[in-house]
C-alpha cells in the first residue's frame, strides 16, 4: 500500500514520467512497425528482382527457341539432299548401282530402323513451382506459416 | 496550466492523429467511390499489355528424320523516331543494307513541321539474320566511336525477330509438302499437300494474351505450346531419285508432264510422289507462274485421266476372283467384239487368234478383256470396282484430292458399251493415286492398304505413330498371287523393257487415247506403267504416268523403261538384295 501511494505521489509530482512512458510505448510500436516494414520491403524487393529475372528469362527462352529453330533449318540446308549430293560428287563419289552392290548377312543387324524423334512413352514430369513461395506469399501468410511450422516442429519433437 | 508543455504535446498528437485519420478516410473514399472501378480498370490496362503469341509451326521430317519443312529467323526493322540522333545515317544504312529508297526513309523519319513523324516508322520485313548482324555491328561501332550529336549514329533503328516457314530442300517433294503462306502474318495458312491437310496440327493454337508488366506477376507469363511436328513416310533419297527420273522421262519422251508414285504395298506408305513441274517452296508466291491451275500442283492426286490398259489388272483380278476365268481359260481373239451395239478393237486393230488369259494380259488385248468383263457382267464388274475403291477418293492424307465420278449401271451417262470400254481403262477417269491403291491389293496378297504420307506425329514431347488399318480385301490372296505370276510371266515372255535384272517383277503397261469433245480423235496418248516387286515378297509398287509423250505413243515403249530405271535404283536405295541373292542369304 505504501509503495502504491509512493508511486502515485511520484507521478503527481513529475507527470512527465507518464508522458515518457507513453512516448516509449509509441517508439516501441514505431520501431516494431519499421522493422516489419523493412522486412516487407526486403522481401518485396527480392520478389520484384526475381520477377524481373523471370521476365528476362522468359524472353531469353523465346530467343533460344528461335535460335534452335533457325539452327535446325540451317543445318538442314547444309545437309540437304542436293547439297550432300554435290559434296559427294566433289569428293569423287558416284551413285551405287545394282551391279556393284553386294549384300552380306550381318548377325544381329535388323536393317535400318525407322526414326524415333521423341519418346513414345510420356516422360514423367515432376510438378514443381518455379518461384519459391517466399517470393509470392504475403507477410501474414509467411508469419502464419512460420508459426505453424514452428508448432509442428515442437509437437513432433515432443513425441 | 497555460504553460503546460504536455498539454501542447497532446494537442499536436491529436492533430497528427486527425490528419492520419483524414488520410485513411480519404483512401477509403477513393477506394469506394463511384469512379473507383473505372480507375481500377485504367490501372489494370496499364499494368498489362496485349501480346499475340504465334506458336512455332511444327516441323516436317522425312521417314529418316531429314528436315523437309522448318522455321527460320527473320527480322522486322523499324525506326523509333523518338530516339533518332542522325536521320541521315539511318536513311543511308537503309538504302545500302536494306535496299530501300534513301529519300523516302529520310522523309518518313524526319517528317515536316505540319506532319511530324510517327513514333514508329516501319522500314522492312523478312530481313535476314546476316543483314541484321551487319547492321548491329555498324550500330555498335557508331555508338562507341562517335559520341556527339552530329556524328553518325544508328540510334533509333530497332528490329524485332520472328520465325517464318522455311523449306531447306527447296523444290524437293514440293507437291507433297505444300506451302505455308508466311508472308501473310495474320492469316497465314497451309496450302496444298501436308501443310494444308495437317494445318491445324502444325500451327498449334494461336492466342492473344494479357502479359503482366508487374514483375510480381511474372509467374503468370503465358507459354504457348508449339505446333506438332510430323514425320512422313517419304524417303528423301527415293523422292529425289524419282524426281530426277520424272524429269529425265519428260526430257527423253517429250511428255507434257510426268508422275511417278512409289509405295510400300504392305503398309500403304508412300515413299515418293514425283511430279512435274515443281517449285521452290521458299518462293511460294511464284506458284501462279509455275502451275497453270491448282490441279497441277500434285497431279498424282489432283488430275484425273483415262488410264488405259493398266486398268486391265483390275478387270482380270475381278474375273479371276469371281471364278469367271482362270489363267488357262481360252479365248479366240477375232480382233473385234460388239458390246451394246458398239464394236471394240485391239490396240493394233489386229486379231490375235487363240489365247489364254495370260496371253490376253501379255498382249494387252482389248477384245479379250471386254469379253472377260461381259462374262463377269455389269453387276459383278462394278461391284469389284467399288471394292477396289474406283469411284471413291483414296482419302490419302494430302490436300486437293480429285474424284471423277464413275458412271454406273442405272446412271444417265452409263450405257452397256461402257462395260467394255471400262474393262480396258477407257470411258472412266481416275487419279494415279487411285490406281496405285487399287493395284497394291494385287501386290499385297489381296489386302488393300490406304495410301498415306503420315508416319508419326510428335506432340508435347511424345511420338504418336500412325498405323492405318486395311481398307479392304477386294480379292483373295490366291487371286492376287495368281495374277502376279501371270503379269510376271507376261513381262518375261515379251522381254519387256520394264524388267529389272536379278529381280522378279510383275507389271502392266497402259496406253490410253485422250478423249476430245468429238470423241477419241486425238493421236496423243497417256502412257502408264504399274509394276511391283520382288514378286516373292513385294516391297515396292511403282506407278508411272507420262502425259502425251511425243517420242512414242505406247506405254510399253516410253513408260516401261522408266519403271525399269526407277526400280533398278530403288532396290539399291531400299537395300533389297536380288532374288538369287535372297535365296543365298536365306541359306546362310
Amino acid at each position: 500500500m505504501e509503495i502504491a501511494n509512493r508511486t502515485i505521489q511520484a507521478y503527481r509530482q513529475a507527470p512527465w514520467r507518464q508522458q515518457l512512458q507513453w512516448g516509449g510505448m509509441f517508439l516501441l510500436v514505431l520501431v516494431a512497425g519499421l522493422l516489419i516494414a523493412g522486412v516487407y520491403l526486403n522481401i518485396s524487393a527480392q520478389a520484384a528482382t526475381a520477377g524481373l529475372e523471370t521476365q528476362d528469362l522468359s524472353e531469353k527462352k523465346e530467343e533460344t527457341l528461335r535460335a534452335i529453330a533457325n539452327n535446325r533449318t540451317k543445318l538442314a540446308q547444309l545437309t540437304s539432299q542436293a547439297e550432300m549430293e554435290k559434296r559427294a560428287a566433289e569428293l569423287g563419289f558416284v551413285d551405287a548401282t545394282r551391279e556393284d552392290t553386294a549384300y552380306l548377312v550381318v548377325e544381329g543387324y535388323g536393317g535400318r530402323q525407322p526414326i524415333v524423334l521423341a519418346p513414345t512413352q510420356r516422360q514423367i514430369t515432376i510438378e514443381h513451382t518455379l518461384i519459391k513461395p517466399v517470393y509470392t506469399q504475403s507477410l501474414w501468410e509467411w508469419m502464419f506459416q512460420g508459426v505453424l511450422s514452428f508448432s509442428e516442429t515442437n509437437t513432433a519433437g515432443g513425441q | 496550466m497555460k504553460n503546460d508543455p504536455f498539454r501542447r504535446g497532446n494537442v499536436i498528437m491529436i492533430g497528427f492523429m486527425v490528419l492520419a485519420l483524414a488520410i485513411v478516410g480519404r483512401m477509403i473514399a477513393i477506394q469506394t467511390s463511384v469512379s473507383a472501378q473505372a480507375i481500377d480498370e485504367i490501372g489494370k490496362q496499364n499494368s498489362y499489355v496485349y501480346k499475340k503469341i504465334q506458336p512455332e509451326r511444327g516441323n516436317i521430317y522425312d521417314r529418316w528424320g531429314h528436315l523437309l519443312a522448318g522455321n527460320t529467323e527473320v527480322y522486322e526493322v523499324n525506326v523509333d523516331t523518338r530516339y533518332v540522333r542522325n536521320a541521315d545515317t539511318i536513311a543511308s544504312t537503309a538504302a545500302s543494307m536494306l535496299d530501300l529508297d534513301y529519300d523516302k526513309v529520310y522523309f518518313n523519319i524526319t517528317g515536316t513541321e505540319e506532319n511530324p513523324p510517327a513514333n514508329t516508322v516501319f522500314l522492312k520485313s523478312y530481313v535476314s539474320a546476316d543483314t541484321i548482324n551487319q547492321i548491329a555491328e555498324r550500330k555498335a561501332k557508331y555508338a562507341e566511336n562517335y559520341k556527339d550529336s552530329s556524328s553518325p549514329s544508328l540510334q533509333g533503328l530497332v528490329w524485332k525477330p520472328y520465325l517464318i516457314r522455311s523449306y531447306p530442300e527447296k523444290s524437293l517433294a514440293s507437291n507433297i509438302l505444300g506451302f505455308y503462306k508466311f508472308r501473310d502474318l495474320d492469316k497465314g495458312a497451309g496450302f496444298f499437300g501436308v501443310e494444308e491437310k495437317y494445318n491445324d496440327l502444325l500451327s498449334g493454337t494461336e492466342m492473344t494474351v494479357l502479359v503482366p508488366r508487374d514483375p510480381y506477376e511474372a509467374e503468370k507469363l503465358p507459354d504457348a505450346a508449339p505446333g506438332a511436328s510430323l514425320v512422313l513416310t517419304i524417303d528423301r533419297e527415293i523422292q529425289a531419285m524419282a524426281e530426277k527420273e520424272a524429269d529425265k522421262a519428260m526430257a527423253d519422251t517429250g511428255a507434257k508432264s510426268a508422275t511417278i508414285i512409289i509405295a510400300d504395298p504392305e503398309t500403304g506408305e508412300l515413299l515418293a510422289i514425283a511430279n512435274t513441274p515443281r517449285m521452290d517452296l521458299n518462293q511460294y508466291w511464284n506458284a501462279d507462274q509455275v502451275y497453270q491451275s491448282a490441279l497441277d500442283f500434285d497431279r498424282a492426286i489432283s488430275t484425273t485421266y483415262e488410264p488405259g490398259s493398266v486398268f486391265k489388272v483390275i478387270t482380270m483380278a475381278s474375273a479371276l476372283d469371281a471364278g469367271v476365268v482362270t489363267p488357262t481359260t481360252s479365248f479366240l481373239d477375232t480382233g473385234v467384239i460388239n458390246v451394246g451395239g458398239v464394236n471394240f478393237n485391239n490396240w493394233d486393230g489386229g486379231a490375235w487368234g487363240p489365247q489364254d488369259m495370260t496371253g490376253c494380259m501379255r498382249h494387252s488385248l482389248n477384245v479379250c478383256l471386254s469379253w472377260v468383263a461381259v462374262q463377269l457382267g455389269p453387276s459383278k464388274f462394278y461391284e469389284y470396282l467399288d471394292r477396289f475403291g474406283i469411284g471413291h477418293r483414296t482419302n490419302v492424307d494430302l490436300s486437293g484430292e480429285s474424284l471423277y465420278p464413275l458412271a454406273l449401271p442405272g446412271d444417265d451417262n452409263w450405257y452397256l458399251p461402257n462395260l467394255a470400254a471400262n474393262s480396258f481403262g477407257q470411258a472412266l477417269a481416275v487419279t494415279p493415286m487411285q490406281m496405285i491403291m487399287a493395284i497394291s491389293a494385287v501386290a499385297n496378297d489381296g489386302k488393300m492398304m490406304p495410301p498415306h504420307v503420315l508416319k508419326a506425329v510428335i506432340d508435347d514431347g511424345r511420338q504418336y505413330n500412325n498405323n492405318p488399318q486395311m481398307v479392304g480385301m477386294p480379292i483373295s490372296e490366291k487371286t492376287a498371287d495368281t495374277l502376279t505370276l501371270m503379269l510376271e510371266d507376261s513381262l518375261v515372255q515379251e522381254s519387256s523393257s520394264a524388267l529389272v535384272e536379278g529381280y522378279r517383277v510383275a507389271g502392266k503397261t497402259g496406253t490410253a487415247e485422250i478423249p476430245t469433245e468429238y470423241g477419241y480423235t486425238s493421236s496423243s496418248t497417256n502412257a502408264s506403267f504399274v509394276g511391283w516387286g520382288p514378286v516373292s515378297d513385294p516391297k515396292f509398287i511403282i506407278y508411272i504416268w507420262l502425259e502425251e509423250p511425243q517420242s512414242d505413243i505406247w506405254g510399253s515403249v516410253v513408260a516401261a523403261p522408266v519403271f525399269s530405271e526407277v526400280a533398278s535404283k530403288l532396290v539399291v536405295l531400299m537395300n533389297l538384295p536380288p532374288d538369287a541373292g535372297q535365296q543365298e542369304l536365306a541359306g546362310q
